[in-house]
């Protein structure tokens, strides 16, 4: 029974899977890493920077994949990966009603080529991703900050950028006007860590012997086994 | 035109100009003398004015009367929503998703649960009553903004009265929000896995007669509107965009579909309810202010239908799932079961852990297509939480949509886009 | 300011319209046909002048900017209130701060505050005006707009009601009722 359903209409997976090899075949180059069909659901193409608007060119007018619409473009941020950061390109075909996702990795140095041709819309998508993770695209001639305040340093969605950022404002009354200085809480960000909740403890006072002794407790025992 | 030059000097006090001498000379009778020098001048308009819809900060190059170029300069409400919601629990990030378009909270908080049910792997476990009452609050809340959107269009055109008989409407629907959620405006309802508690028992009954005398406020309003000759004047022909034009630039929602393209995501990639509601999608042709207008009055009508529909498909039933790993236990419960009690502890301090994954998940937002591209690691925390505002594609074809127009008509393309900061700037 | 004017008792404390209130009326239109005018404290006068027509810089940053328009429209109508928003900073005695203050329009909003003329007050409205609340620790917000601006009263919530607002605004009248207006020296 659920044979025949499956023979008669591949499952959604399975038609995600084919539209990728489809992208892979119509390409001339080995632009396309891998293709992943994440949950069954949604098509994801890793692909490498160089071949990119080759790539999104054939997506928007190939007549099989005719994804007319760019509905999203954002960074992401691996510090552990060699190639820091990912581009994720999120597309949508309003004829064929389909989706694809499109993800390049770069790091802070690389740029990754501008789509501003292809889509308009790209221009303030990679002025954000400029912004918000300092991923350079190559070609966009306008890649001014967007959300971030006049003059703001650094890329606030790092993850090694903190929370509260380093500067906040404050009107001073003598020189007449708003200004910035390093940031000063009355109280900490209060951040958990639920992963490991007794390597995340931190010394109590009165307990650094428990804690000298425990750290030191095992050592001597490797070295006898 | 007589309206054009009563907005422009309404702006006076809070716009300057870079040149007053040009302003002048673009305004008296340059073009018979043929002068030579470039006479564009630039207004700043905002970040603070009352027809900006909020904190837009638009940089108009003018000649004379006329936008040469717009560049809206945004993130004067950047609040960082997107970091902050890397550093909560998917559950404390739930009220950021209320406070990002703050005019249609409980559709932001649909998107967020959808995709979080998605990496959760639950999305086909939500009870049924849970799955129409989410629709038919999101449905509630389309109304919701499309009443606030189209009388403070209104207003910005010149009519004071639709948004005198709108708020009255709002406050109605403000109040359901506060007997199912508790809360007047962010009620933070909707969980993954279902929503936070029942709807009260009245509330069918109050929310099925607030439908009954609603189409009566509907046709008063077009009654003001649709035909006024004023309003028609300020938007008709007002910031046309072409289908192509429109998909090029990534428009989504009743922008889009003003422009002649019959996409909703309700009918082509249906989730919830929908698949199973019986609603039309109406369509403009002429892509400019007034159809985008026309647009969104046609959609109360349909969701004032579907509203219905799910009122009448309410059965009684649980309204979350009923795995404790993700949705909390009965108060009853925790007083006698002492596992209980430990879910629920655990659930308000640690929150439940979502397996590796990650997802665009999409959903016909009132102002368009609201998608969340949600990374998570395996911990209790997105990993990374991208929010796809409609508004941030439709703003920044601003510049096509006010070039070569008057001043005053980029008040209407405003109104007309239906801007709310919160979502624009997250 | 002479010593007999005491006995009208509307001069010392805010009084509720009934009948207490219409034996001074009665009593001020007595005097009026008697003598052709009536004696005051003009801190007095110019204090009711200034709460019975509050008119408030609308600035809607953020969320809370959706209540405070209801507060203005049909079921809260602060038009009864002589409290009329304006778009203009120079026109305006009281200013709104409902929502969330960013940095990077802190100096925008300073600078809306000194167009404005004296005397002014300023409204806190919502958490995020209050002390940053709900986005407190955000690198971007400014954590109260108190750091900004001088504040006279802060309306909690998140975002605080239309009610909310109202009882807000009766608590800056009731406060400008306090102050003396006329320097005494």
């Amino acid at each position: 029974m659920a044979d025949s359903i499956e023979t008669a209409a591949p499952s959604k997976g399975a038609r995600l899977q084919a539209l990728g090899e489809a992208v892979r075949q119509a390409l001339p180059r080995a632009t396309i890493e891998s293709i992943e069909v994440e949950r069954g659901d949604e098509l994801v193409l890793r692909v490498r920077r160089d071949g990119l608007v080759e790539l999104m060119t054939l997506l928007r007018d190939g007549a099989d994949f005719a994804f007319e619409q760019l509905m999203d473009l954002c960074g992401t941020d691996w510090p552990e990966k060699p190639l820091r950061f990912e581009v994720v390109y999120n597309l949508l075909s309003l004829s064929l009603n389909q989706r694809i996702r499109v993800v390049v990795a770069t790091d802070a140095a690389t740029p990754v080529p501008s789509i501003a041709s292809i889509w308009p819309n790209a221009t303030w998508y990679e002025r954000e991703a400029w912004d918000m993770y300092g991923v350079v695209f190559e070609g966009q001639t306008d890649l001014r900050r967007l959300l971030t305040d006049y003059g703001f340093e650094g890329h606030p969605l790092r993850k090694d950028f903190p929370l509260t950022g380093y500067v906040e404002v404050r009107y001073d009354e003598e020189r007449k006007q708003v200004v910035y200085e390093p940031v000063k809480l009355t109280q900490d960000f209060r951040n958990f860590d639920f992963l490991s909740p007794w390597e995340g403890m931190t010394t109590l006072p009165g307990d650094e012997k428990v804690h000298l002794n425990r750290i030191e407790g095992p050592k001597p025992q490797g070295t006898e086994a | 035109m007589s309206g054009s030059s009563a907005m422009a000097s309404e702006a006076g006090p809070l716009t300057t100009a870079a040149d007053p001498a040009s302003l002048t000379s673009a305004s008296g009778d340059s073009e018979q003398r043929r002068t030579v020098e470039v006479d564009s001048h630039t207004i700043n308009f905002g970040p603070q004015h009352p027809a900006a819809h909020g904190v837009l900060r638009l940089i108009l190059e003018m000649k004379g009367e006329v936008v040469e170029r717009a560049d809206p300069h945004i993130g004067l409400l950047h609040r960082g929503t997107e970091k902050l919601a890397e550093y909560k629990t998917y559950l404390q990030a739930m009220p950021y998703m209320d406070r990002l378009d703050y005019v249609s909270p409980m559709c932001m908080e649909h998107s967020y649960v959808l995709a979080v049910e998605k990496l959760l792997r639950i999305e086909d476990q939500i009870p049924e009553r849970a799955r129409v009452i989410r629709t038919m609050f999101a449905e509630l809340t389309r109304i919701l903004n499309h009443l606030l959107n189209i009388t403070t269009y209104a207003l910005d055109c010149g009519a004071i009265t639709p948004a005198l008989w709108g708020f009255e409407q709002r406050e109605h629907l403000l109040e359901f929000y506060e007997a199912a959620g508790g809360s007047h405006y962010h009620v933070n309802y909707f969980r993954a896995g279902g929503v936070a508690k029942d709807i009260p028992k009245s509330l069918e009954d109050r929310i099925g007669n607030w439908c009954k005398q609603f189409p009566k406020f509907l046709d008063d309003l077009e009654g003001l509107l649709t035909e006024n000759r004023i309003f028609k004047q300020r938007t008709v022909d007002i910031g046309v965009m072409s289908a192509e034009q429109a998909m090029a630039w990534g428009f989504s929602g009743p922008c889009l579909r003003a422009s002649g393209v019959p996409w909703d995501l309700r009918k082509s990639q249906p989730y919830e309810i929908y698949a199973d509601l019986d609603f039309d999608i109406p369509v403009g042709r002429h892509g400019d202010c007034y159809d985008r207008y026309l647009v969104r009055i046609q959609e109360m009508k349909q969701s004032l239908r579907m509203m219905e529909q799910c009122l009448a498909r309410l059965k009684p039933g649980p309204v979350k799932i009923q795995d404790n790993k993700i949705t909390p236990p009965k108060r009853g419960e925790m007083k006698r079961s002492m596992e209980s009690l430990i879910h629920h502890f655990k659930l308000y301090t640690e929150g439940y852990h979502v397996p590796e994954g990650a997802t665009y998940t999409v959903t016909e937002a009132p102002k368009g297509e609201f998608g969340f591209y949600l990374v998570a690691d395996g911990t209790n925390r997105p990993y990374r939480c991208k929010i796809r505002a409609p508004g941030y594609a439709h703003l920044q074809a601003m510049e096509v949509l006010s070039k070569g127009h008057m001043l005053a008509d980029a008040v209407a393309i405003i109104g007309s886009l239906d801007i709310v900061f919160g979502e624009i700037d997250r | 300011m002479s010593g007999n004017t005491d006995s009208i008792a509307w001069n010392r404390e805010h009084m509720a319209p009934g009948p207490a209130q219409d034996a001074v009326i009665k009593g001020i239109t007595g005097e009026i046909e008697e003598k052709g005018f009536v004696v005051a404290n003009l801190d007095k006068v110019v204090n009711w002048a200034r709460t019975g027509s509050l008119w408030p810089m609308t600035f809607g940053l953020a969320c809370c900017a959706v209540p405070m328009i209801h507060a203005y429209m049909a079921r809260y109508d602060l038009d009864r209130f002589g409290i009329i928003p304006r778009g203009s900073p120079r026109q305006s005695d009281v200013m709104i701060v409902a929502g969330t203050l960013t940095n990077k329009m802190a100096p925008a909003l300073r600078k809306v505050y000194d167009q404005m003329s004296e005397p002014r007050w300023v409204i806190s409205m919502g958490s995020c005006a209050n002390g940053g609340g709900y986005y407190h620790y955000s690198y971007s917000v400014v954590r109260g707009c108190d750091r900004i601006v001088p504040v006279d009263v802060y309306v909690p919530g998140c975002p605080p009601t239309a009610e909310g607002l109202v009882y807000g605004i009766m608590q800056l009248q009731k406060k400008i009722r306090r102050t003396g207006t006329i320097l005494r020296g």
